[in-house]
């Protein structure tokens, strides 16, 4: 999963340590133990990729924990797009992104996962976490990290 | 009869806590170190042009003035929590460390159960149980906003989780909720004698199992968002008589103004050891009500 992680979003090895992950359904799990306890269980950890489709999803809950270890296919958005994005639409944007799954931050703070395709972000956000009509404060100074 | 008039000669400043009781509760929320680092939001917050406030008590509470705190990015981005501010007090009690094994016996809506991850820096093992059906929907839901990859959720009846040793227990009961009124002055009609007596059966044989499952020199927090003594001291001292072995710890947090707990109560003596725990009343630090006790397994 790191390897996997690597190779599309440029992430280190380092950022997945004490992690473990197992595949239940279609969905792999993060979790902080190598084993599940013996008990009758809902749900263990984070869900964090979905291999329902072609290409394996990473979720948005994966990619707000881990993205900012991203070193590639990692898009910082303007106060504009950032709106549009949380908003759950489709834009077009030039970025130096391969198409697929993209992680998608704000001054620096992951949004979520983004679907890029021939020029276009799609925002991949869950219904139930989107907001409409929000306007973001810009400030050149920002946060850095 | 709003169930509020029998503690008056047991809340101090009883007055003052009448008009505490009806005056909407401020918009409060938990940093999210799993996510973000203090520093870090504070800035963010400034820049959108969102004024808070820090706790006096805990460096992780903010309170917030905005609107729809929900409609934040930041909490979007699970950055941060909306949770009550007497509420983060179970956890901050319940000290627990990177690593260990704690259980969160009544988990749902998982607000405790995020910051019990987070304290424990996503590592070792948070076990949020709840057996409603409805509700661990939100608690799935918070904890994946919350980012915890150390919580497994189960769906037992508390009274009976299966046999296992954690090094912590919360035992955050179900109960009448009269701590609630400013969010949700409803409540207070829905209370009744009646109810306090019926949920104490419940919330006995809860902390009691709560205690069962907790190692050798484990901690069991016990914790309620009522003022009704049936339901608080009337628990404790139950479960103190019953089960052996079981010391209770004073419970204090830095610069938060708490009372403590009572010794009689009508008809009952539950003994000056319980005075040990605390009550967080809604004058005091402007917050809503909240008991707080906590117990320590020989």
């Amino acid at each position: 999963m790191a390897e996997m992680m690597g190779s599309r979003f440029g992430m280190p090895p380092e950022a997945f340590e004490g992690v473990s992950f197992f595949l239940r359904g279609r969905n792999v799990w993060a979790f902080s133990l190598p084993q599940v306890p013996d008990l009758d269980f809902e749900a263990v950890g984070l869900r964090f990729l979905s291999v329902r489709g072609r290409v394996p999803k990473p979720t948005t809950y994966a990619l707000q924990l881990f993205g900012r270890f991203a070193t590639k296919n990692a898009v910082d958005l303007s106060d504009g797009e950032a709106r549009r994005f949380i908003a759950g639409k489709r834009q077009g944007l030039v970025a130096d992104l391969e198409d697929g799954y993209v992680v998608v931050s704000h001054r620096g703070d992951v949004l979520g996962c983004g679907l890029y395709s021939r020029g276009e972000l799609i925002s991949q956000l869950p219904k139930e976490r989107r907001i409409e009509g929000k306007e973001i404060e810009s400030s050149p100074e920002g946060c850095g990290r | 009869m709003d169930g509020l008039a029998r503690y008056g000669d047991d809340i101090p400043e009883f007055d003052r806590f009448m008009e505490a009781i009806y005056r909407p509760l401020p918009a409060t929320a938990r940093i999210n170190t799993l996510k973000t680092d203090r520093d870090r939001l504070l800035c963010r917050l400034e820049v959108a042009g969102v004024a808070c406030r820090p706790f006096t008590w805990y460096p992780f509470g903010i309170r917030l003035q905005t609107e729809k705190p929900g409609n934040l990015v930041e909490n979007l981005m699970g950055h941060i929590h909306l949770q009550e501010e007497i509420s983060m007090v179970s956890a901050v009690v319940l000290d627990p460390r990177p690593g260990e094994r704690v259980l969160d016996l009544c988990a749902a809506p998982g607000s405790k159960t995020t910051q019990i991850a987070m304290m424990m820096e996503n590592r070792g093992l948070v076990v949020a149980n709840d057996p409603a059906n409805g509700r661990v929907a939100s608690l799935r839901s918070n904890c994946e906003r919350a980012g915890a990859i150390n919580v497994a959720v189960t769906r037992y009846d508390g009274r009976r989780f299966p046999a296992q040793k954690f090094d912590r227990v919360l035992v955050d009961g179900p109960c009448t909720g009269q701590g609630m009124a400013r969010k949700d002055p409803k409540v207070l009609d829905r209370w009744s004698l009646k109810r306090s007596l019926g949920l104490q059966r419940l919330q006995v044989a809860l902390l009691k199992r709560g205690v069962e499952v907790a190692k050798a020199g484990g901690t069991v927090v016990y914790s309620t968002c009522t003022f009704a003594p049936e339901e608080n001291e009337g628990v404790v001292s139950r479960v103190l008589d019953q089960v052996r072995g079981l010391s209770l710890q004073e419970v204090s947090v830095p610069n938060l103004d708490g009372s403590p707990g009572l010794s009689i109560w009508g008809g009952s003596l539950f003994g000056d050891e319980m005075k040990r725990c605390a009550r967080y009343y809604p004058h005091k630090n402007d917050t809503g009500g909240f008991f707080v006790a906590k117990l320590v397994k020989e």
